[in-house]
């Protein structure tokens, strides 16, 4: 580590991600407020007020701008941070895509809420799971400092030459939002010194005024085809680019989080929980437990979830017996949860072992750790060769 | 001879820029739009960051993979996005202290209608961007559906004249109005007949922008769409402004003035004649439209002041 020892806080995950986005000096960002990250826009508006970042802050009058304004600041050469959460990540949605068509290195953050439908002000990952399709970058954190520090490599990740994609930087809305845990707010200069790398890679295409360069062309056949052909093999890089951001990371601060996924307990494991976002923690418990009752059970922490880490799952999966996969969303027209579905398309792979799929956790309700080891047992039963249910909405059987 | 002080011409406005775009764009015949398109980097320069969105202009201004019919800077955006997409572009630019004029130009389905939104909200931040609006009174690039800035009366394809239908029965969004009344730093009405208005307008355009919000709305009579002869679009740009369908006036910081002023304005009859997407209308129904008219007109001329 090299790193200055930052000095440590008490805050909440929304004022954490203010805190990462502060440090990462965006020349423009939008606040507009919605349950659970209103208080993001605050702290950003706070910092602001105060002096303490010298960006542009722009108050839209609805999330659809938010978006469009950092498109816009993006692709005229800007860094640009917003962030919403859920209906707001839905009325943004055109702008979503088109952002990512631009390539335009946006960082938002998203604290993971309910999609309308039904009228739910509480968490849950259907919100991201409406957007997978979009062209972004997506990553999922477990806990507050995770998202300080994940906040400040997406921007390595979308930045980089290479890349030039959008990053969605997710966390539990009203669990993580909401809680405070004691953060360490790196110093500036390490910031700056992270980031500086960005500065030394060729001029990324951006508008200037007298030159006509167009940002935003009709893509007309093959033209089109081209231009999503180099979208696509951008977000394929970005997984191993995850990783090595990770690394270096962790050398200059001393915390890493596995890149694209972490693995805990797995390397002499049978079978597999896999989790996302806060869940992982009650998880590692429930390993933790079942482990001293003899199962041998890993868990895989998935923390990016577009582009798919295939890969990396892949080589950890790899001759477990059977895999359990919690989601905090639904999967319409699949009777299965949405990461349970993508985890069976893994099968050419890892070849055919029970995959169970478990829903849980939607609209606020607790994924316990007894919800959790009643899950390892049943992935357990199922990797012995019983029968098992394939899938199991766990609030509706209590 | 000697030359006594004279009005400005039209081309005293012209800066001496080329003219950006290329012969034969995509365009229809006689359309008002292409003379706007034209006109307005004439006046304000090449070096300006066009914002857009899907409209009639969109087909040239978007180019096609790699190739444009224009040379200028062009910002894509989506009709949900343009005066927000443009937001960002400016504050970007006054962060890095760039002088650069960021212009939105759209049609008035995005302005009235489905990018009413942000465009209202960058009025309302005083965002330092200029908004040129070109009236076509409708959905012409989509194939003549109604707006909200189509007039009462008017045959579009999805109010069409019927057996029992007279048009589109509700008067138009005053979409400039709206924009004086939110505080705008400049907003003025324009059109083609007269040019040196327009011009002039432009010109001052680019000096408010300095202070805030500027908002242009220029009445574009569309060829194919309102069914009129594809050399008479300027001349129902004229009859416009000489009925007072359509008043030129302009609003610095609030303050109003009718920029050209009709002295005996012609009974619009004369104007919904020469187009065909009223032909439908029966002499009560223009009677009503008359009505409609003077209603408006009156309200500007009572804001404006009298010098």
């Amino acid at each position: 580590m090299i790193a200055q020892k930052g000095k440590k806080m008490v805050i909440t995950g929304n004022a954490t991600a203010a805190y990462g986005a502060m440090l990462c000096r965006p020349d423009v960002a939008t606040s507009y407020p919605i349950t659970p990250m209103s208080e993001v826009a605050e702290q950003l508006s706070a910092f602001r007020a105060n002096g303490l970042m010298e960006t542009e802050m722009v108050e839209v009058e609805g999330e659809n701008s938010a978006m469009n304004v950092v498109a816009g600041a993006s692709m005229a050469g800007g860094r640009t941070f917003t962030a919403t959460s859920s209906w707001g990540l839905s009325f943004m949605y055109d702008a979503v895509q088109h952002a990512a068509g631009f390539r335009a290195p946006i960082v938002m953050v998203i604290a993971n809420r309910e999609a309308p439908g039904i009228l739910a002000v509480s968490g849950g990952q259907q919100d991201i799971i409406s957007v997978r399709d979009a062209g972004w970058i997506q990553i999922i954190v477990e806990e507050g400092q995770e998202i300080l520090d994940t906040i400040i490599m997406a921007y390595r990740l979308a930045e980089d030459y290479d890349i030039q994609l959008p990053v969605m930087v997710n966390y539990d809305g009203f669990y993580l939002s909401y809680m405070a845990t004691a953060i360490e707010i790196p110093e500036q200069t390490d910031v700056d010194h992270f980031l500086a790398t960005l500065k030394e890679q060729p001029k990324r295409q951006v508008l200037e005024p007298g030159v006509a360069l167009g940002c935003g062309t009709h893509g007309i056949e093959k033209g089109f085809v081209e231009l999503r052909y180099r979208q696509c093999v951008a977000m394929e890089r970005a997984a191993a680019k995850l990783d090595e951001i990770d690394r270096e990371f962790g050398e200059l601060f001393g915390r890493s989080y596995g890149g694209q996924i972490e693995e805990y307990r797995i390397d002499d494991a049978d079978i597999v929980v896999v989790a996302s976002g806060g869940v992982a923690g009650t998880a590692k418990v429930a390993v933790d437990t079942k482990r001293e009752q003899g199962i041998k059970v890993g868990l895989i922490k998935l923390r990016l979830f577009r582009p798919f880490p295939r890969q990396r799952l892949v080589e950890a999966l790899n001759g477990k017996k059977a895999i359990g996969v919690i989601d905090r969303s639904v999967g319409f027209g699949w009777d299965c949860g949405p990461m349970a579905m993508e985890l069976r398309a893994l099968t050419p792979e890892i070849g055919i072992v029970p995959i169970l799929s478990y829903i849980d956790g939607l609209a606020n309700l607790d994924i316990t750790i007894p919800h959790i080891e009643r899950a390892i047992d049943e992935v357990q039963s199922a990797a012995l060769g019983k029968s098992y249910q394939e899938v199991t909405w766990i609030p509706l059987e209590e | 001879m000697t030359k006594q002080k004279k009005k400005p011409k039209i081309y005293d406005y012209f800066k001496e820029t080329e003219d950006p775009y290329a012969g034969g764009v995509a365009w229809c015949p006689g359309c008002t739009l292409e003379l706007t398109a034209r006109f307005v980097p004439k006046v304000l320069g090449n070096d300006i960051i066009l914002v857009g969105c899907p409209c009639c202009a969109a087909p040239v201004l978007y180019g096609q993979n790699l190739g444009t019919w224009h040379r200028l800077s062009y910002f894509s955006s989506l009709m949900t996005g343009v005066a927000s997409s443009a937001t960002g572009i400016s504050r970007y630019y006054r962060k890095i202290g760039r002088d650069a004029t960021v212009v939105c130009f759209t049609g008035d389905g995005c302005s009235a209608d489905v990018g009413f939104q942000p465009l209202s909200g960058a009025a309302e931040r005083n965002e330092r961007i200029i908004y040129i609006t070109y009236d076509n009174e409708g959905y012409m690039n989509t194939g003549y559906q109604r707006s909200s800035t189509t007039p009462m009366g008017a045959s579009t394809s999805t109010t069409p004249a019927g057996t029992i239908s007279h048009g589109k029965p509700t008067p138009a969004k005053n979409v400039p109005l709206l924009m004086a009344m939110q505080g705008a730093a400049y907003a003025a009405t324009a059109t083609l007949s007269h040019l040196d208005d327009f011009a002039r307008k432009l010109t001052k355009a680019r000096q408010k922008i300095k202070e805030g919000f500027v908002y242009i709305h220029v009445f574009s009579p569309c060829v194919m769409g309102w069914r009129i002869e594809a050399d008479m679009s300027i001349q129902v740009c004229r009859m416009a402004v000489r009925t007072n369908y359509f008043p030129l006036w302009e609003a610095e910081n609030g303050r109003f003035r009718l920029t050209h002023e009709v002295s005996s304005p012609k009974p619009v009859q004369e104007y919904l004649r020469l187009i065909r997407k009223f032909s439908h209308l029966k002499e009560t129904e223009i009677n009503e439209f008359q009505q409609m008219v003077d209603r408006k007109y009156a309200v500007i001329k009572r804001l404006c002041v009298t010098e």
